[in-house]
């Protein structure tokens, strides 16, 4: 990710940046840091281990060991870039986390309690246990990818703290996401006088209605005078998640003042609850369903390109946010001094189709949006337009801030588990965009599908080893023109991260 | 800790032929009887001394069976060693020498050191393979040979360090490019000068805290 923004900024500036930490020193390096740099916790390696795995040359495939310490026999493998920055910047998190009602949220931040309760959950030994906790709160699962840039900083800091202000979102709300059979009060003061009143109707058109009700149905109370809403269960995990992320971002933001925070990164998170699982993305990482040899999308990406209507309209109407250095008009190419006056292709914020006017002086600029596909770039500087940190990313030897543009809006997408049947080789793939760079989602099908029907179905490491499978395809063998995979196609130089997470659990939890 | 020189090594040799137990030996000093089956690729490190020079060698343990060949031979490139290991109770391993020493000579640089090593030495009552057979085939291929025993860790350091003595020979005789990290070879921080590409990769690998 990082060479992306560098190697923009050096060829639209004509400057040199000095080596990964050129934007780190932005906001000063004297701090320290929030989290030192480390791989993900649940690979449990040592600081030794850590350092053979950083190696550009052979690239090792780092896996997960212990099957047991993920949730779901979860697999997950990794590989660090190519020489493209010291440490890799993709990071991983993965919990099992336990809210409290109301009186407080007990996660599993810590060793101790957290490696006791993961081996106790998936199974259906701790299903007992689990059922026993749940009446005084409730468990979700979380697995979680972030992929760093200009640093591992806002990465690290990412994966050890998401999960919490996931947590902290729930506490209020339990008792409603577990009562499925009301839907959400839309006033939380109101809630005891409507139930008392109304709740055996309620509960009973609720349940007739699929939980989705038509407002003047016969069984409906009359006494609206206006139309409400029906806000169902899922709306507010996913209210949650957005403002869990949102609340992350702020506090990478404030944090910054007493820690170093190098970068930014992107945030792919899976969370399972009550039967439901949320994909919630802010970024290029993505998420793919395999089940019965079929792909159901559970992400979008969010990059320059896709998002080229919002960007534009932000610097329509806040201009200054340019510095004056930027248009934010897309033309096809760059435009020529000689070209002023001449009508030429373009499209503002509300075309997705291209028009011709006149150029003007002020077309001259450096276009907000340039360059194709993974070349793309927000004012010659970053790929990416969703994610977390960046706060004092600028545009190279300039004032110019990036965040404004960048968004920690998730798109979430819920993918209701308990409604379908799931056999062994059904997976959730989540990977980063070093996977997706240079495998299509059906070659990853292809590769999942054929890999785990070649597996012993009760193989503990058979998740794993498709991931560590799915990572060699995409970092290919280095030859002597570079890595490369497949039909002699260019690898992947970026860092790899793979979660391949099996359906049928959630099946076995529920 | 500060070091004048890093080796990586790497581990090769047939599914259970003790690759895992040989270096637990060497970097724990302990034998673990049940190993699990190494999957992917696993790591371990220790500080040694030659010639009054502190060592560091990062050894590359690979997983033996066939499926992995793939991902394994992906990992001779940057290595300054290799420990060509079979087990004497199992003639196949041996047998299988041939094929894992074309693989090793084919994916790494043309220097890497290699120690043919005959491991499991204490089981002699099942013996398959004889010290003569490991010997000359060690001979024949310019391979070092050692008999071990990750079990009672005898000739286990002997292996390890008379690897790197011959890498560190081939230092001095200037048959390695140190600064070639592709060699399997890194320069600790203490031995160049500053701004120097042997100081800028010394300094992170010493670093490892922070970016």
């Amino acid at each position: 990710m990082f060479t992306r923004v560098k190697s923009a900024v050096v060829s639209f500036m004509g400057g040199i940046m000095a080596g990964s930490s050129g934007l780190e020193h932005v906001n000063g390096s004297d701090l320290p840091v929030r989290f030192s740099y480390t791989r993900p916790e649940f690979l449990g390696l040592s600081p030794d281990e850590i350092e053979c795995s950083a190696d550009h040359i052979a690239r090792p495939i780092l896996i997960l060991k212990e099957t047991q310490r993920l949730p779901w026999s979860t697999g997950y493998a990794e590989v660090i870039n190519a020489g493209k920055s010291t440490h890799n910047e993709d990071q991983a998190s993965c919990e099992v986390v336990f809210v409290k009602k109301k009186s407080g949220v007990q996660s599993t931040p810590n060793k101790n309690s957290s490696s006791k309760r993961r081996s106790s959950l998936p199974n259906a030994e701790g299903l007992q246990l689990k059922d026993n906790q749940e009446v005084d709160g409730i468990t979700f699962h979380y697995w979680a990818l972030f992929d760093g840039h200009a640093g591992a900083g806002a990465a690290v800091v990412a994966s050890k703290l998401l999960h919490h202000h996931i947590a902290e979102q729930i506490p209020d709300i339990i008792d409603i996401l577990k009562n499925s059979a009301v839907l959400p009060p839309t006033c939380l003061g109101e809630e005891p006088e409507s139930t008392s009143s109304n709740s055996r109707t309620l509960t009973r058109a609720a349940s007739l209605r699929g939980g989705s009700g038509a407002p003047g149905s016969p069984s409906t109370p009359p006494t609206r005078f206006f139309t409400e809403k029906k806000i169902p269960h899922e709306c507010l995990v996913i209210g949650a998640l957005e403002n869990a992320f949102k609340e992350m971002d702020l506090r990478i933001e404030r944090e910054r003042s007493t820690y170093s925070i190098s970068g930014g990164c992107t945030a792919l998170i899976v969370v399972y609850l009550l039967g439901k699982l949320y994909v919630a993305n802010a970024g290029d990482s993505r998420a793919i369903i395999i089940r019965n040899g079929e792909i159901i999308p559970m992400s979008s990406e969010f990059t320059p390109e896709t998002e080229r209507q919002r960007l534009q309209y932000l610097a329509f109407l806040q201009p200054h946010l340019l510095g004056n250095e930027f248009t934010h008009l897309e033309f096809p190419r760059r435009v020529q001094r000689k070209e002023v006056g001449k009508m030429m292709l373009y499209r503002d914020f509300n075309m997705t189709g291209w028009a011709y006017k006149t150029i003007e002086e002020n077309d001259l600029k450096f276009p907000l949006i340039y360059g194709e596909g993974k070349k793309a770039r927000v004012m010659a500087t970053i790929g990416v337009t969703r994610g977390l940190g960046d706060h004092d990313l600028k545009v190279h030897d300039s004032n110019i801030y990036i965040k404004p543009f960048l968004s920690s809006v998730p798109e979430v997408r819920v993918y209701d588990l308990v409604q379908h049947e799931h056999s062994a080789d059904d997976v959730l793939v989540l990977a980063t965009d070093g996977l997706w760079d240079v495998l299509f989602n059906e070659e990853v099908l292809e590769a999942v599908t054929s890999f785990l029907a070649n597996c012993d179905p009760d193989d503990p490491h058979r998740y794993t080893l498709a991931a560590q499978d799915l990572v060699m395809r995409a970092r290919g063998v280095l030859k002597d023109r570079g890595w490369r995979i497949s039909n002699d196609r260019l690898g992947s130089g970026d860092d790899i991260s793979v979660y391949v997470i099996p359906l049928e659990h959630g099946n076995r939890v529920s | 800790m500060a070091y004048a020189y890093l080796f990586k090594y790497i581990i090769i040799g047939d599914t259970g032929v003790g690759k895992s137990c040989l270096l637990l030996q060497f970097t724990d000093k302990r034998f673990q009887p049940v190993h699990d089956l190494t999957i992917g690729v696993e790591f371990g490190a220790r500080m040694i001394t030659i010639d009054g020079k502190q060592i560091k060698l990062q050894i590359w343990d690979t997983a033996g069976q066939e499926s992995f060949r793939s991902i394994t031979r992906s990992y001779y490139r940057g290595a300054a060693g290799a420990l060509l290991v079979y087990d004497i109770t199992r003639r196949d391993t041996f047998n299988h020498l041939t094929t894992w020493l074309e693989d090793a000579r084919q994916h790494s640089n043309s220097n890497m050191v290699i120690m043919l090593i005959a491991n499991k030495s204490d089981l002699e009552s099942r013996r398959e393979v004889k010290k003569e057979e490991g010997e000359a085939f060690a001979r024949e291929h310019g391979l070092i040979f050692m008999e071990t025993s990750a079990k009672t860790a005898s000739n286990v350091e002997e292996a390890f360090i008379n690897t790197a003595k011959e890498i560190y020979e081939k230092i001095q005789e200037g048959v390695f490019d140190i600064n070639n990290e592709a060699n399997g070879i890194k320069i600790g921080p203490q031995h160049s000068t500053p701004g120097s590409p042997g100081s800028h990769l010394g300094g992170q690998q010493a670093g490892g805290g922070c970016c």
